[in-house]
């Protein structure tokens, strides 16, 4: 019975060499398909309730947000009113922010407005770069 | 002199190798400490349509310090997945905020819900005194309009 006398050639050991690759492809594998869903959003810090403010008319600018988006600009002292797209008020305030800078963006938005468009106009003040900025609803 | 001479051409019996039979362990080591370190938010993810807006910034506020609000199209609200009413927000905030000074709060709103609810929930939140807020948006990506 020759065969049965053969001398076994291949190893009975689990290679172990190659452990640690598997192990760091696990580690990398998992790092990176880890996501965490970061927070995202428009800071801003509501004023303490007790704290009212005086502030003088010709400081402050009203965006009053209508139910259908557009944006009605009134500025403190005149009684002027200007009916605008949302685009636009990045460019007014701009504007008025560059004549006054101690001007409050004054946001007043309709009750039934959708949060979309208050959210729009927001967006469109934080990026004129206003840093005072009022957030109120409009009284019926 | 002579001695050191010889010190130089002693053999040296440590091998030059880096052990790697210990890698496997240092691997798995990692693998599971990052396993068991990473905490996962427990909260349901509610379905609402998100608001979107071009000055998005990153909180950059710990995960701990952030406090979710849902307000889902039909304006029910949610906060750590119940049901919250509006009149309850702030006496359910004010023990959270009393924790945790630092609390920021995070404003998930529709963008089909009347803007009546979300200032409802910002006046509860003065009422418990935690005033820091983010209306939490996603970013919008405009086509490029000429900037001056």
């Amino acid at each position: 019975m020759p065969i049965l006398n053969r001398k076994q050639r291949v190893s009975d050991e689990i290679p172990t060499a190659s452990m640690a690759d598997i192990a760091f492809l696990l580690l990398v594998f998992f790092l990176t398909t880890t996501v965490f869903n970061e927070e995202k959003g428009l800071p801003i810090v509501l004023p303490e309730q007790s704290e009212e403010q005086e502030v003088s008319a010709k400081n402050l600018i009203f965006f009053i947000v209508q139910p259908d988006g557009t944006v009605v600009v009134k500025r403190g002292e005149s009684e002027q009113e200007q009916v605008v797209q949302y685009r636009q008020v990045e460019i007014i305030l701009r504007q008025e922010l560059a004549q006054n800078s101690n001007l409050i963006a004054a946001l007043k938005t309709h009750p039934n407005a959708a949060y979309r468009h208050m959210v729009n106009v927001l967006d469109e003040v934080k990026k004129a770069g206003a840093e005072r900025i009022s957030l109120q609803v409009l009284e019926e | 002199m002579a001695a050191k001479k010889k010190g130089f051409k002693r053999k040296s019996g440590a091998s030059s190798e880096i052990p790697s039979s210990s890698m496997a362990d240092i691997a798995f080591l990692l693998l599971i400490f990052f396993m068991v370190s990473t905490v996962f938010r427990k909260e349901k993810k509610r379905h609402i349509e998100w608001v979107t807006a071009e000055s998005t910034e990153k909180i950059d506020e710990k995960r701990k310090n952030i406090l979710h609000i849902w307000v889902e199209q039909d304006g029910t609200v949610y906060i750590n997945d119940q049901i919250v009413p509006y009149d309850n927000i702030s006496d359910i905030i004010r023990p959270i905020y009393a924790e945790n000074r630092e609390l920021v709060v995070a404003i998930r709103g529709d963008r089909d819900v009347p803007y009546n609810q979300i200032n409802t929930i910002t006046e509860q939140l003065q009422a418990a005194g935690a005033v820091r807020v983010t209306f939490a948006t996603r970013v919008e990506q405009r086509v490029q309009r000429a900037r001056r």
